[in-house]
């Protein structure tokens, strides 16, 4: 807790770098909107609960778009719940289009912009036939990359732009608008923008873009690994590459690897219930014995880095009333 | 001729008997032999009377042969018709009589000396024009069956003539005969025809003239002297007004299709006949109305479509504005390819023309309530009878934006408590979160929601997304297909999750701003007693399912429109700066705070020596600083 480089920043730049006063911000507008109910149950409850909330990454539901992209764990939070939320959707394997994904999203952040969503799926459809459709892991991944690093691919474009023009790389980069994005200047030199930009180059460019931007970033060393494989490339080839990366992925923390994206026991067996629920089974025969099957699993999960996962597991059990979970939970402890 | 003559006649048929001083017009088709059997047509040796009676007759003396004595030379002198003559015996036998029938003649030939003629028969032949007969005053009986005639005319001389048969012809008007006045047998059967009025008409037989509409002969209502009318074998007389129209409107009849008109009959055929004018009156009113109601629902149309487009055009405006809310950028991304799509054939240059048109309409058919128009809505205000009220299974919005719909929901559960079905075309349906607002009717069974208009039947999921959202309604139907528990199955496995996590995942005070009124009294409830274990709420979902009301777990999914959302951003945005201010100045405070509190902790060590050091100091000397203690004592009164 009292790292000697936490101390080290001073205070406002520490609460900056870490967000706290968006947070602090977003707790007491929110204590203002609901104050009649909260006054019910007294302010400390409230923070108590709002700060859980934040803790597990379910603040950023229904919330307007400006306080979800607000901060990168924001971001990532809401990534996490649109996967979760719509996994099924992906694992049932309907193809869909850029814009019934947006209609998804929509039901998560009602006014979720659509720009954002159109780039994404220009990332996977590599700028081409903007109507076609998308699998689920494709544009997941894809969006990821695109939300969570906007500002970053904002001036990796203007960069790129630039390298193609055969301007100097060391003249100072200065983020263009999203406009920027969808330009396509000629370049006075003879390389064509099918060729792209040659890596090494594009990586100097880009390690210094790190260095000195305070947007969140991929890691260096996994760029520079990943451009050392190819000579040239090309934008939508970086972003597309940056996208499947795993490591970056993984970096996130906020979506598991490609191989699980449809694994998420726990929540499959919730929606057992619901489903026998709604098509009037008994609930008890289903749900025993899946639920033997999803303990094994479900504690192998904590090794994931995510910091919330084993907090929301916890909280699972908490309420779960099933005997053989609460074992399962005690013996963890 | 003088009515006071008229006589009721005797037999209809053209027959060159005995001529009535009443005038009776044939125009029937008898059979045609019945009409040749007074005109045989003779080629036997008696004939060859009749072929002596035409003799070639030349003006310059050119004798053209010809086969038998009947020739007709043509004169080359002024007229090119052939001239007429007949041997001086034929003329002594018939003297009053001439027949020209079958003589292939195109035009009528030019009579010499025989002014005296009183029949003069010219059937069938090919003649063109009545000409050359003026001379014939005393003409009596003129047949012209069976020829080309266009027009009456050249009968103005012919005062005696009493039977005039033209049938089979090709008159298309009767005219030119009012200096006949002695006309008693008018045959005009077979003709295209036109029936002017005439006066002293008595008896008219159109029977097979092809007289489709009553209107063609309504001239004949305003004859008073039409006693004897056939219309046998024309197509209105297969009508089931037909009867009744006709004694209607010619009250002076007599006899209808050779059957006596009885006084019931006259007076029943009133009554129908004006019922029938009532009918038609009111289908004519009707389709006025419909008419009316086309066009109106046109120009709603028209209006809906520039409305769109004016979105479009706005939206283009502004592509890169990441603060715009996404329902603009959303419906900028489809009315874009339905700027192509067409109402032309809605628009029509009738509607352009019309510039007094309703720009909404409201309309109650059986049991369904029809809106056309956002000025439709307003209709909600009005007073219903609880009557009309109560039949009102199915609603039906046209050219309406959702969101304004959407905001007059409530309205509708109050003044139409009874609908069940739900029916949306060119509402501008873009998002699955709109379904959401559907969630607060009272009831829906069916829904259903055309592809016209509504971009978000394109997707492939909305009818499950609509299933999930609005499960706690049972929906039989979704745009006329049944739903089957599969699809409900596969809803809330699709988007089950989404319930579960909306609900259990959302804390308490999220829940309770995001939930109407009455669910917060019974969240209080679950708060204060058990405790938030999901298999309480679970309970709490089993029984509000039970008792047809929504789960928890859904309420949380819900859809606010365009505006409302805006509003609540500005409110949201207010809040922020003052909570930014506030919070600002907490910190401030604290870095204050810190900031003292390090100063303090560096420079302490420093003070506190420096405190002990000028003590020290002070009391090295004990006399001196006795003495310094009591000045200062003295000092301080």
């Amino acid at each position: 807790m009292l790292s000697p480089e936490r101390l080290s920043l001073p205070g406002p730049e520490y609460l900056a770098q870490r967000h706290v006063l968006t947070y602090m911000e977003d707790a007491v507008s929110q204590l203002l909107e609901n104050r009649e109910d909260i006054s019910q149950y007294g302010t400390a409850r409230f923070f108590t609960e709002y700060f859980k909330s934040v803790r597990q990454g379910t603040h950023i539901l229904f919330r307007e778009f400006s306080f979800v992209q607000a901060t990168p764990h924001n971001r990532a939070s809401f990534l996490r719940t649109f996967w979760r939320c719509f996994r099924t959707v992906g694992k049932n394997g309907d193809l869909l289009t850029a814009q019934e994904y947006h209609c998804l999203l929509q039901l998560l952040c009602p006014d979720f912009p659509m720009e954002l969503t159109q780039k994404a799926a220009r990332i996977v459809l590599m700028d081409d036939a903007m109507d076609c459709l998308m699998s689920f892991s494709d544009f997941l991944f894809a969006f990821q990359i695109q939300f969570c690093y906007s500002e970053f691919l904002e001036s990796v474009a203007a960069i790129y732009q630039d390298l193609l023009a055969g301007k100097s790389p060391n003249t100072v980069i200065v983020p263009t608008s999203s406009s920027g994005q969808h330009r396509q200047r000629q370049p006075p030199n003879d390389c064509s923008p099918l060729d792209g930009v040659e890596a090494s180059l594009f990586y100097q460019c880009l390690e210094s873009l790190c260095d000195r931007s305070k947007y969140s970033c991929p890691p260096s060393a996994l760029v520079k690994e990943m451009l050392s494989s190819a000579q040239r490339l090309t934008f939508y080839g970086f972003l597309m590459a940056l996208a499947k990366h795993q490591g970056i992925n993984r970096a996130l923390g906020a979506l598991p690897d490609k191989g699980d994206l449809f694994l998420d026991p726990a929540m499959d067996q919730e929606l057992e219930k619901l489903v026998a629920q709604v098509s009037g089974l008994s609930i008890s025969a289903p749900t025993s014995s899946s639920g033997d099957a999803a303990n094994l699993p479900v504690r192998n999960l904590p090794r994931i880095s995510s910091p919330w996962k084993p907090l929301h597991h916890r909280r699972k059990m908490d309420a779960e009333s099933e005997g053989s979970n609460e074992e399962t939970d005690s013996s963890e402890n | 001729m003088v009515p006071s003559k008229c006589r009721p006649g005797r037999g209809p048929r053209a027959a060159p008997g005995p001529v009535n001083n009443c005038l009776q017009l044939v125009i029937q088709t008898s059979s045609i032999a019945d009409k040749n059997k007074p005109f045989e047509f003779r080629i036997n040796k008696e004939q060859s009377s009749f072929h002596n009676r035409l003799l070639q007759h030349d003006l310059e003396k050119n004798y053209s042969g010809r086969q038998d004595n009947t020739s007709f030379g043509s004169s080359s002198s002024i007229t090119s018709f052939p001239v007429l003559q007949r041997t001086a015996e034929e003329k002594i036998l018939n003297s009053d009589r001439l027949t020209l029938e079958r003589q292939k003649l195109t035009v009528c030939p030019i009579i010499d000396g025989e002014d005296h003629l009183r029949l003069l028969n010219f059937q069938h032949n090919f003649i063109t024009r009545i000409q050359n007969i003026s001379n014939l005053q005393h003409l009596v009986f003129l047949d012209l069956y069976d020829n080309q005639i266009e027009e009456i005319s050249g009968l103005s001389t012919l005062r005696s003539l009493r039977v005039l048969l033209l049938g089979k012809n090709r008159l298309k008007k009767i005219s030119n005969l009012e200096n006949l006045k002695n006309l008693d047998v008018l045959d005009l059967h077979g003709n295209q025809k036109d029936v002017d009025t005439l006066p002293c008409l008595q008896r008219l037989f159109l029977s097979f003239n092809n007289i489709s509409s009553f209107e063609d002969i309504l001239c004949l209502a305003d004859s008073s002297s039409l006693s004897d009318i056939t219309l046998d074998g024309n197509p209105i007389a297969q009508e089931t007004w037909y009867k009744h129209t006709v004694l209607h409107h010619m009250m002076q009849l007599r006899q209808l299709d050779m059957k006596r008109i009885t006084e019931e009959e006259r007076r029943m055929a009133s009554v129908a006949a004006r019922k029938e004018e009532e009918r038609k009156r009111e289908s004519h009113k009707q389709t006025l109305l419909k008419e009316k109601k086309r066009l109106t629902i046109c120009n709603i149309a028209h209006q809906w479509e520039i409305q769109q487009n004016r979105v479009a055009l706005v939206a283009s405006l502004n592509p890169d504005k990441d603060n715009e809310p996404c329902h603009i950028n959303g419906s900028a991304a489809y009315v874009f390819p339905e700027e192509s799509r067409s109402l032309d054939t809605i628009l029509s240059s009738a509607v352009q023309g019309l510039s007094v048109l309703e720009s909404h309409l409201v309309e109650v058919e059986g049991d369904t309530l029809y809106l056309y128009g956002s000025g439709a809505l307003e209709c909600l205000d009005r007073n219903w009878s609880v009557q009309t009220a109560g039949t009102v299974v199915t609603v039906s919005f046209m050219f309406i934006e959702f969101d304004e719909i959407v905001q007059v929901l409530t309205k509708l559960k109050i003044k139409f408590p009874n609908f069940v079905h739900l029916k949306f075309k060119e509402t501008n349906l873009v998002a699955l979160q709109q379904f959401n607002a559907l969630a607060q009717v009272n009831r829906i069974e069916q829904l259903t929601v055309d592809p016209q208009g509504n971009p978000v039947v394109s997707f492939t999921l909305w009818k499950y997304y609509v299933l999930f959202r609005l499960n706690h309604f049972n929906l039989q139907k979704i745009n006329g297909i049944e739903v089957t528990q599969n699809d409900i199955v596969m809803a809330e496995r699709l988007f089950g999750i989404l319930a579960y996590v909306a609900s259990s995942e959302l804390p308490h005070y999220r829940m309770l701003s995001l939930l109407g009124e009455s669910r917060r009294k019974q969240f209080h409830y679950l708060l204060e007693g058990k405790g938030k274990k999901s298999g309480i709420g679970n309970e709490e979902s089993n029984d509000n399912r039970r008792a047809g009301g929504e789960s928890t777990a859904r309420a949380t999914l819900n859809y606010t429109t365009k505006d409302f959302h805006m509003e609540k951003l500005e409110e949201i945005k207010e809040r922020k700066t003052l909570c930014q201010t506030y919070i600002e100045n907490l910190v401030k405070e604290a870095a204050d705070i810190n900031m003292k509190n390090e100063s303090l902790q560096k420079l302490w060590p420093q003070m506190f020596i420096e405190l002990v050091r000028d003590a020290v100091i002070e009391i090295r000397n004990k006399n001196s600083y006795m003495k310094l203690c009591l000045q200062r004592i003295a000092d301080q009164k």
